[in-house]
């Protein structure tokens, strides 16, 4: 800047500029803005700290490990950010994708285990994939088929495959059922699939699908199918892998198919596809390999590993009076419980909210009024929402208090200004020449909301999303005013039943229980799983916008 | 095929066909909801605090205790279980934490948008701003515990008569977290200043320093202040972090003497907590007064929000 360097030519102090006053202020300001990030990264390696306790291992413990993880990890790192910086960065996001996916497995394997029934999975897909298909038939066959019977035919394939004929009604008009659902016949039919292959058939099928759409985008349908079957194939390799590790086949399944297959799938397409990048992916083989060689060494010589909180018992043995013993299953199966019914109920509802106020709604004076009112909601404390919940679902409606419903509601309203907002946002960058192009094309506004408005915005929608129920699982106010139990020994089978969520038992333990071991240990234990979870949720929200906002 | 034909099957209107009525309905439906929220939020809440007052419980035919809303505004003593129902000594503590933590939050937080918008490289922002998002993404349960853990006992070095439950932690971990929204906001009303309006202050020979505090902070002050009582009213409703950190003795105190900082108080969301918490079931005073202090609070933070909105609209600077 040429005013900021002192200039000879002026006369006397003409032109003569201090910099000391702008400098100062500069630092003045870099410090503001970096006092709360190293605050809080200062509290966080506190609480890591007292969680993980990694001064009680032995220096043979971390030697190992710095020999084998931290030194080759970060010399690969060092070589590929002055080499090759792309592919540091595809590298770093595989690592980071296996941390996630792993992360998400376990979520996954408990609703398997405990909550959901793998062979009513089974039911429930193939009852939903088959009318699915037998609609797709009757279009394909009949492209002039009018609105009215396509809609009937949607609504008659889904009814019988769901719930049979006469359905519900059965039970209400004491008629005898005539053709039993699609669901029960399978959960009765005289061969059921075991629990690991219901799973692999499911999950890993879906998982499956989407992988080879990314290996193989453009080289053809054979390729597609080729893939899928490998990865389909090697899901299912995990029920017999499992139990040499001593792992039931089930949740080996599930583990192979939400936790390693898309890392493994993301390698694949990147080697198959980025030539450039492929180097990048060294980072994360290293990591692996130096994970398990650590192991297998401090396994070999003997040195003990920290005395940490986190471990297998905490995060699978449920709430006790004794820190010792206190774990955080429960609370860690309400919070997916919970995330499930609040994305569900607030997902659809505010996507349809912004879509209505971006696509549909003239200038008028209801719209401002939704607009004002929407702002206002956002701003409105959530322990008031938490208000809403106990007084209109638990005392009016007479539900009972602190279920997975009743959370699942109030969370959900609480989210959805948030939702609505951010899905706004997202519609709103469509640019208007395509949704003009639809229209010339002769699309009605739902045609053109479907196909272009809709699949556009979609990573944005799902951004937003995603923070919202990181905001949603975050929150505890709302669930102690709807009387949510601040301890429960088992997890949730049912939606409506009374569930913890993690954030209670942290409070509860920090309230309740106050005592030395549990503010030293226990609560930082939980207070660690929890920002896990949520960093690894917002990260995938920021990965995903960071990716949508270069591919527009 | 005649003309007339096939005109009209090229121009077939289809504003209300079926697939068309059936989506415009659910959309429209959608956006209603968050109408019917805010109804059912002000129904609820006008008719719980209703039957706690006692100059309108009649009116909605509720007999039992009740409490007179010149008792509820100017009492200075909370106490349910002896029927004392005096706000002040919960809106004192709220009013606590906002200064406490608006000290912190106010000044860090413009100084934050303004190194954001005026002096980061693009490289620091993609950095920064993502780590701002994630403090604003932490928990409130998780700040409250830190400040009872390690904040307290912290502060306990330096002043040694704090208690265990104070405000002073209270309100720093809510500085703390309302940073991110002052940053953000702020940012947003820097960012949209013009360009030429800094070209022209370096052209009159302005330092980046004098364009940032003369031009760019002056340019987006409407910006900044609604900001600031976003953020305020955000720390009003704020619970959990209060909860932990603040004690459970609703005292009224005096917001503007420096000592009371360190003695330990209960914050209106706080008390709603701590009340619910306890065993009241549906009816009973202790019951409506949770909703009487919820209705104070969401009268609060609308007005809070309105005010922010008008400024935001009245004073915006058009370029």
């Amino acid at each position: 800047m040429a005013t900021q360097n002192d200039s000879s030519t002026a006369a006397g102090g003409f032109g003569r500029v201090s910099r000391t006053a702008g400098l100062l202020f500069r630092y003045l300001l870099l410090a503001a803005t970096l006092f709360g990030l190293v605050v809080m990264t200062v509290l966080l390696l506190y609480v890591a700290n007292d969680a993980f306790q990694p001064l009680t291992a032995d220096t043979g413990w971390h030697l190992t490990y710095l020999a084998t993880l931290l030194a080759p990890a970060f010399a690969v790192g060092a070589h590929l950010y002055r080499t090759n910086a792309e592919a540091l960065q595809t590298g770093a996001l595989a690592v980071g994708l296996v941390v996630v996916s792993l992360l998400f497995s376990g979520g996954a394997a408990l609703l398997l285990v405990d909550v959901v029934v793998p062979l009513e999975l089974f039911a429930v897909a193939v009852a939903v994939l088959a009318p699915m298909a037998v609609v797709v038939a009757v279009v394909s066959r009949d492209r002039a088929l009018s609105f009215t019977a396509q809609f009937a035919t949607t609504v008659a394939a889904f009814y019988i495959s769901l719930f049979g004929l006469p359905g519900p009604l059965e039970s209400l008009l004491g008629l005898p059922s005539v053709v039993p659902s699609l669901v029960d016949a399978v959960l009765y039919a005289p061969y059921a699939p075991d629990p690991w292959l219901a799973v692999t058939l499911v999950v890993g099928g879906s998982v499956a699908l989407a992988g080879s759409r990314f290996v193989a985008a453009d080289r053809g349908r054979r390729t597609q199918a080729t893939v899928a079957g490998a990865v389909l194939v090697g899901i299912a390799l995990g029920a017999f892998v499992g139990p040499l590790l001593g792992v039931d086949p089930m949740p080996a399944t599930v583990v192979a198919a939400v936790g390693i297959a898309p890392p493994a799938v993301y390698a694949t397409g990147v080697a198959a596809n980025r030539e450039h990048e492929r180097i990048g992916l060294l980072l994360p083989a290293v990591v692996i390999a130096g994970t398990g060689l650590g192991a297998l060494a401090t396994d070999a010589l003997g040195f003990a590993g920290p005395d940490s909180w986190v471990t297998w018992a905490f995060l699978t043995s449920p709430h006790s009076r004794f820190a010792e013993q206190a774990g955080f299953y429960p609370a860690i199966a309400g919070s997916i419980l919970l995330m499930l019914a609040v994305a569900v109920l607030a997902f659809p509802v505010g996507v349809g909210a912004a879509v209505y106020l971006e696509e549909y709604a003239p200038e008028n004076r209801f719209k401002r009024v939704v607009d004002v009112n929407i702002s206002n909601l956002a701003g409105v404390p959530s322990v008031v929402y938490g208000l809403l919940g106990l007084g209109i679902f638990v005392t009016y409606l007479g539900r009972s208090a602190g279920t997975i419903l009743v959370g699942g509601a109030t969370l959900g309203l609480l989210i959805l200004p948030i939702v609505i907002i951010s899905a706004r946002e997202a519609i709103r960058s469509v640019p208007n020449d395509v949704r003009n192009a639809s229209y010339g094309m002769g699309a009605t506004r739902w045609q053109t909301v479907k196909n272009v408005v809709l699949p556009r915005s979609f990573s944005g929608i799902l951004t937003g999303t995603i923070l919202a129920l990181g905001r949603a699982i975050g929150e505890t106010a709302p669930l102690i005013m709807i009387g949510a139990p601040n301890v429960k020994f088992a997890a949730p089978t049912a939606l409506g039943e009374a569930a913890s969520a993690m954030p209670l038992q942290v409070y509860a333990w920090s309230s309740l229980y106050a005592g030395e071991e549990f503010y030293q240990k226990v609560v930082p234990a939980g207070v660690v799983v929890l920002v896990v979870i949520l960093l690894a949720m917002n990260s995938v929200a920021i990965v995903l916008r960071n990716k949508y906002q270069t591919g527009e | 095929m005649s003309a007339d034909d096939l005109e009209e099957a090229l121009t077939r209107r289809t504003q209300n066909a079926p697939p068309e009525l059936l989506s415009r309905s659910f959309f429209f439906a959608c956006a209603a909801l968050s109408i019917a929220t805010t109804i059912g939020l002000v129904v609820l809440l006008t008719g719980e605090a209703a039957k706690f007052f006692s100059f309108s419980a009649p009116l909605v035919g509720v007999t039992g205790e009740t409490a007179t809303v010149v008792e509820f505004l100017t009492g200075t003593t909370w106490e349910v279980t002896s029927g004392k129902f005096g706000v002040l000594a919960l809106v004192t503590s709220t009013l606590m934490v906002m200064i406490g933590s608006s000290i912190i939050a106010l000044p860090l937080g413009v100084g934050t948008a303004i190194y954001l918008s005026e002096y980061a490289s693009p490289r620091l922002r993609s950095l920064l701003k993502p780590g701002l998002e994630i403090l604003a993404g932490i928990p409130t349960v998780v700040y409250g515990f830190f400040a009872i853990i390690y904040i307290t006992p912290a502060l306990q070095s330096f002043i040694p008569d704090l208690g265990t439950f104070n405000m002073l932690s209270a309100s720093i971990v809510v500085g703390i977290m309302i940073i991110p929204m002052v940053a953000s906001i702020s940012e947003d009303a820097m960012s949209a200043v013009p360009e030429e309006l800094r070209q022209a202050g370096y052209g009159m020979g302005a330092t980046k320093f004098e364009v940032s505090t003369g031009i760019v902070v002056p340019a987006s002050l409407s910006g900044i202040f609604s900001s600031f009582i976003l953020a305020l009213s955000r720390a009003i409703g704020e619970t959990m972090a209060v909860t932990i950190a603040a004690g459970s003795q609703a005292k009224f105190l005096n917001p503007f003497n420096p000592g009371s900082y360190t003695e330990a108080a209960q914050p209106m969301t706080a008390a709603m907590v701590e009340l619910v918490g306890g065993d009241i079931t549906g009816g009973g005073i202790a019951y409506r007064s949770v909703f009487a202090i919820g209705f104070t609070l969401f009268v609060i933070t609308l007005v809070m929000n309105i005010i922010s909105d008008l400024v935001a609209q009245h004073y915006r600077e058009e370029y």
